[in-house]
């Protein structure tokens, strides 16, 4: 999943499940049963979770573009001394 | 980080924090019910008045109980537990509740009823100052709800006196 699939399943989520809640709420309290409330609500937190959890293709629209490594290689990075670059290293990891 | 494990558990959570609030809210819309429950007892007979060997009087009535409790019931009411007490009082107490019959109601269809009995614990006084008494019964309930409060209310009906003699 990608940055920007990320921040939309994040929001996707929130949102289902509020909207889920609010309808469920309401039709609960219309017909006056609390069993087909909790029914509805179960239901949209299960479309919620099968939307929003697995790593679907939709989430991956926006893949990040690395430099490629031949292009790299012909800028090299000013060494200053070891310890900042194997420090740089470390935190290019981490990314 | 955001992998299935995370999403999933941010899911979950989220999911039952909202359920939460639902149960809140549902809890909250019992306010807006206005109930207007009406009882009405007979003592059809009394059928022994009696001094027991311990010097306490006891006393076994013939009841009919009716009662339409059908308004109590909300879209979020699991049962409701009703009791009937005879309530007087006395020179040693100034409140005795003696319960005569319960019921618990687990649905609006039975909530209007009718039963005649007698008296399903026994009447007992702590003493003997039941001869000539005057008492009300009070129908009490408590609505247990499926989610929040609970809320209890009593009918008082009065007007009601033991025999001046034991029999």
């Amino acid at each position: 999943m990608d940055w920007q699939g990320q921040k939309r399943a994040e929001i996707l989520m929130q949102i289902m499940l509020v909207v889920s809640a609010v309808a469920a709420f309401g039709v609960g309290y219309t017909i006056g049963s609390f069993r087909t409330m909790m029914l509805a609500y179960a239901g949209g937190v299960v479309l919620t979770t099968l939307i929003t959890v697995p790593n679907w293709p939709f989430f991956n629209r926006h893949p990040l573009k690395w430099l490629d490594p031949s292009e790299a290689e012909r800028h090299p990075k000013p060494h200053v001394n070891s310890a900042a670059a194997s420090s740089k290293k470390k935190a290019a990891k981490h990314k | 980080m955001h992998s299935f494990g995370y999403r999933a558990n941010a899911v979950v959570t989220f999911a039952v924090t909202i359920l939460a609030v639902m149960c809140g809210m549902a809890s909250l819309s019992d306010n807006f019910n206005s109930p207007s429950p009406t009882a009405d007892v007979k003592v059809l007979n009394i059928n022994w008045f009696q001094k027991q060997p311990n010097g306490n009087d006891e006393v076994s009535l013939t009841l009919n109980i009716s009662a339409d409790l059908s308004s109590l019931f909300t879209w979020n009411t699991k049962q409701v537990f009703v009791f009937l007490a005879a309530e007087y009082e006395t020179p040693q107490n100034a409140l005795n509740q003696v319960s005569l019959w319960d019921g618990i109601i687990q649905s609006k269809e039975h909530a209007k009823f009718w039963i005649h009995t007698t008296n399903k614990y026994r009447f007992t006084d702590q003493g003997n100052n039941l001869r000539g008494k005057d008492f009300n019964l009070t129908l009490h309930w408590h609505i247990m709800p499926k989610t929040g409060k609970m809320f209890a209310d009593k009918i008082v009906m009065t007007g009601y006196s033991l025999p001046e003699e034991y029999r």
